[in-house]
């Protein structure tokens, strides 16, 4: 009950702030929307220097194109997520509503809950328009399956909230996290934009902690599900490409449960850790920063 | 601890670290790669605070005062002895006594500028478990009782400093707890915006039976609001009595005399109780200090026997007053006697 009442508090809050600046919510879509097309356009059309020729030969078609477009907005997710216990978590120490928050019966760790649960729903929400708004413009289809698709988000969400959280812990004991969190953020970013099942031909080193990291298999899920359709191509004992009277790849439906890479399990796994190293970690070092002193100052 | 008392802080002890890098030694002068300093910001702190009343913690900058009340409120944990509100163990029972605490830290800050007071109190009181028509009637009467009722629909970000610290008071009072901790209420205002918020903490405790624990500078609010003062010094409580006490304690018991004429020398000599007669300085040859002793009794007989003594030598006695100490006296000869 707690937690749908402090869920219900940010959720007024966060539409009182969205609807008084109202300006700059729409600018901000707009301006994400722009860019990302701007920057798909540009790579689409890109000249015939050797630099530009592999990037323009992947991004080409419109499937690579909003797969890298929906990779990006993935990892803006991500970015989002990580910031709010970061960043976020400064400013709050800052102007002072760190310290309210900490004085809430519910504990910070439902208040931080509630907090990352409104603000990233707002954020799925607006995404989920803007790739379907850039699948359009570039004449992409997006594939939605309700099942698996708000299954993912949630395993995405609560993944990046466990790790949101053991972020979070540090800052409260350390403060000024510098250009860590940065580099923890435009990291995630990265592996967002560049995950994919290919992986799977990776090092075993580099492979297992790809699979480590909150975002790697939640990317390549919601790639596959959104934009391959939960489509697979059918290959023969050689590995290559079996092809259909017209002399397209054949494929068939392999639901992302049953993918070969076990990717969605790697998902729960994570989720499971993450949420509970994350958590864990929080209130610890919640405790270390009051014995420490540490909590609202910054 | 008694039913009456809400709050009370049990020989508790808290030390901070401080790591410095190539830091200059005071003593040495010599620079050294990495030092750990220790400051102790609280040590042995021992008092308690009883319902309905205002009890001051006065201190110079950095003695302590407001680790002590971040101990109360939980949000610093301490090394050693224990704090209780209402009888609930602040750290074995945290978030129960979160419900039961009110805090206003540096409370212009606290309120989510973009809002308004009255949303600004109904995201709070949801935070603090308050809820549904309650939570609108409370808020409502809170603004009211503060003077923002007419306010309560513009952006706190267009209020004054004083209107938002009087918001930060009702952000702490929207669960309607019984203690509320206030962290130098009054700095920074106007007189007429600190003359509200003294009637209105006056309020809370005698109307409202609440307890208040106020940090402060300014020893002219701690004079007129506190019921009792505590003062601390370099962590520690030094003095710990009501207001009255402490002046009385420390007061050096000198009458001012405000004769027609200048007694000769002589004049006034071996009254008994009397423990030293001083005239004004020159030009205000009138006034005359008598110090007498502290105790009742012999303070009485002495300004009796003063008073016989001048109707006897022809005296016009204009008035008789007594130089008190103020508090802000009494707090510097504490402090720099420690």
């Amino acid at each position: 009950m707690g937690f749908l009442l402090v869920m219900k508090a940010e959720l007024v809050r966060g539409l009182i702030i969205m609807r008084r600046y109202w300006f700059r919510t729409l600018t901000g879509m707009v301006v994400g929307y722009t860019m990302l097309a701007g920057l798909i356009y540009a790579v689409m059309n890109a000249g015939q220097s050797d630099a530009a020729s592999g990037l323009a030969e992947k991004m080409g078609n419109p499937e690579g194109a909003i797969t890298w477009a929906l990779g990006f907005i993935i990892g803006m997710f991500a970015f989002g997520i990580i910031g709010m216990f970061t960043m976020g978590l400064q400013q709050m120490a800052q102007n002072g509503q760190l310290e309210q928050l900490c004085m809430s019966p519910h504990g910070l760790v439902t208040n931080f809950m509630a907090r990352a649960t409104v603000g990233s729903v707002s954020s799925i929400l607006t995404s989920s328009f803007m790739v379907w708004l850039l699948a359009k413009t570039f004449g992409s289809t997006l594939h939605f399956y309700p099942l698996p698709t708000i299954l993912l988000l949630a395993l995405t969400f609560a993944n990046l909230l466990g790790f949101g959280f053991m972020v979070g812990g540090l800052v409260l004991v350390f403060k000024q996290t510098g250009q860590v969190a940065v580099i923890i953020r435009l990291g995630l970013f990265a592996l967002a934009v560049a995950a994919t099942d290919k992986i799977a031909a990776w090092p075993p080193f580099a492979r297992w902690f790809a699979h480590a990291l909150p975002i790697t298999d939640a990317a390549i899920c919601l790639k596959y599900v959104l934009i391959q359709g939960q489509y697979m191509p059918v290959v023969d004992a050689q590995g290559a490409a079996v092809l259909d009277a017209a002399g397209a790849p054949l494929t068939r439906f392999v639901s992302v449960f049953a993918h070969p890479s076990f990717s969605f399990y790697f998902l729960v796994a994570n989720c499971v850790v993450w949420t509970l190293l994350g958590i864990t970690c929080f209130r610890v070092m919640e405790t270390w920063s009051r014995s420490k002193g540490t909590l609202g100052a910054y | 601890m008694s039913r009456d008392c809400l709050v009370e802080i049990d020989n508790v002890d808290k030390t901070f670290f401080t790591r410095h890098v190539l830091q200059k030694d005071e003593d040495t002068g010599r620079r050294r790669l990495y030092r750990v300093k220790a400051v102790q910001a609280a040590h042995k702190i021992a008092f308690r605070v009883r319902r309905g009343e205002i009890f001051g913690l006065l201190g110079p900058n950095g003695a302590g005062k407001t680790t002590t009340v971040k101990m109360v409120s939980g949000l610093v944990k301490p090394d050693r002895g224990a704090v209780y509100v209402d009888g609930l163990h602040v750290e074995r029972k945290r978030l129960q006594v979160l419900e039961r605490v009110g805090v206003v830290l540096e409370g212009t800050r606290t309120s989510i500028w973009p809002l308004t007071p009255l949303e600004n109190l109904t995201y709070y009181g949801n935070l603090k478990n308050v809820k549904g028509a309650v939570l609108k009637t409370r808020a409502v009467e809170l603004l009211d009782f503060i003077g923002l009722r007419e306010k309560m629909n513009i952006q706190v970000r267009r209020l004054s400093r004083g209107e938002k610290q009087k918001l930060a008071i009702c952000i702490a009072l929207i669960a309607d707890p019984p203690v509320i901790l206030l962290d130098e209420p009054t700095t920074g205002l106007d007189v007429q915006s600190s003359r509200s918020i003294k009637d209105k903490i006056r309020e809370m405790t005698r109307g409202q039976g609440k307890c208040v624990l106020v940090t402060t500078h300014d020893m002219h609010v701690a004079q007129e609001l506190c019921d009792r003062i505590g003062i601390i010094n370099r962590g520690s409580l030094v003095a710990c009595k009501s207001t009255e006490e402490l002046l009385d304690i420390f007061s050096d018991q000198v009458f001012e005399f405000r004769l027609d004429r200048r007694p000769t020398e002589g004049q006034l000599a071996e009254i008994p109780g009397v423990r030293g007669v001083e005239m004004g300085p020159e030009g205000d040859g009138t006034v005359m200090e008598v110090t007498v002793a502290p105790e009742l009794a012999s303070r009485s007989e002495a300004l009796y026997a003063t008073v016989q003594r001048l109707q006897d030598e022809g005296f016009l006695l204009h008035s008789v007053s007594q130089r008190q100490k103020t508090l802000e006296e009494v707090f510097l000869s504490l402090t720099s006697k420690n």
